[in-house]
């Protein structure tokens, strides 16, 4: 049987992201945006979606007189994450 | 990369693609605190060696406090314009476990080194030896030989510490900082810029 795969994951540039965000501490809106290749509007927007669903933390300071959004996945990220590859593994392992 | 579906096997590549990108990330610099620390020590040791072989006063023992007065000043200072001048940013977690690693083993440096001011122990000795520790335990996490063999190499020499008598020791404890810190350092950082 397959277990149903999480829509908000389930898109290239949000899955990305939280690949990314699950193998590290933390990192800014810039790394993300050159690691994933995305442009600056799009990246903004699924950063917000999730942040609204509780799977990534959003703190925006300041590095001198510029801006920076720092992100980091929450412990509701990672279990969301684990039940995504757990529902990937259902569609490989047919 | 954009907003659209994934077949299953483009997500569990785009999953591995990711991961791999940050696990292969090394730092620019990141052999910058072992040469603030190791020329300190250097310079320091030296010093002490010097002024307590030619005037025969102990007080200038007092001198190894210009370690901790010469390092962490200059370390603040490289940490707060690596921070601002680092673009983009991002830690990871072998960052946080080699800080912590450090931040355990500067709190026993510290601990031994008031004991040292009551009680007499071999100081040489254990700093050596905790500091060659983490320094092994540092190359052994970021997987770099260079500063593996110079960690076990300082563990080595904290031997001599004890065999060695009277200030020489001091000597021993120099060359150690030279092979434990300042050299691996200064490949560290050319490694990071070579990448």
């Amino acid at each position: 049987m397959f277990k149903e795969l999480n829509p908000l994951l389930h898109s290239e540039l949000r899955l990305g992201i939280i690949s990314l965000l699950i193998s590290v501490e933390e990192a800014d809106f810039v790394y993300i945006r050159q690691q994933t290749g995305s442009t600056a509007g799009n990246l903004s927007i699924q950063i917000d979606k999730l942040n609204n669903a509780g799977y990534v933390e959003v703190t925006k300071s300041f590095k001198g007189k510029m801006p920076c959004t720092t992100c980091r996945i929450t412990p509701a990220g990672i279990d969301a994450f684990e039940e995504y590859v757990d529902a990937l593994k259902s569609y490989i392992i047919k | 990369m954009e907003d659209k579906k994934l077949t299953e096997k483009e997500s569990l590549e785009l999953i591995s693609q990711m991961i791999c990108n940050t696990r292969n990330r090394m730092e620019d610099n990141n052999g910058i605190p072992f040469i603030i620390w190791g020329y300190s020590t250097v310079v320091t040791a030296l010093a002490v060696w010097y002024m307590v072989t030619t005037t025969q006063n102990y007080y200038w023992q007092w001198l190894w406090f210009a370690i901790p007065t010469l390092s962490y000043p200059a370390w603040f200072i490289f940490n707060a314009d690596k921070k601002k001048k680092e673009n983009p940013h991002v830690k990871t977690f072998v960052d946080r476990v080699i800080g912590h690693v450090w931040m355990v083993f500067g709190i026993t440096g510290f601990l031994v080194s008031m004991m040292a001011i009551l009680y007499r122990i071999p100081i040489l000795f254990i700093i050596l030896l905790t500091m060659g520790m983490a320094t092994a335990i540092t190359g052994l996490i970021i997987r770099f030989k260079p500063v593996i063999i110079s960690g076990f190499l300082g563990m080595a020499l904290s031997l001599l510490c004890v065999v060695v008598k009277g200030t020489d020791a001091i000597l021993v404890f120099a060359a150690a900082f030279v092979l434990m810190m300042v050299i691996p350092g200064h490949i560290l950082n050319n490694a990071s810029k070579k990448r």
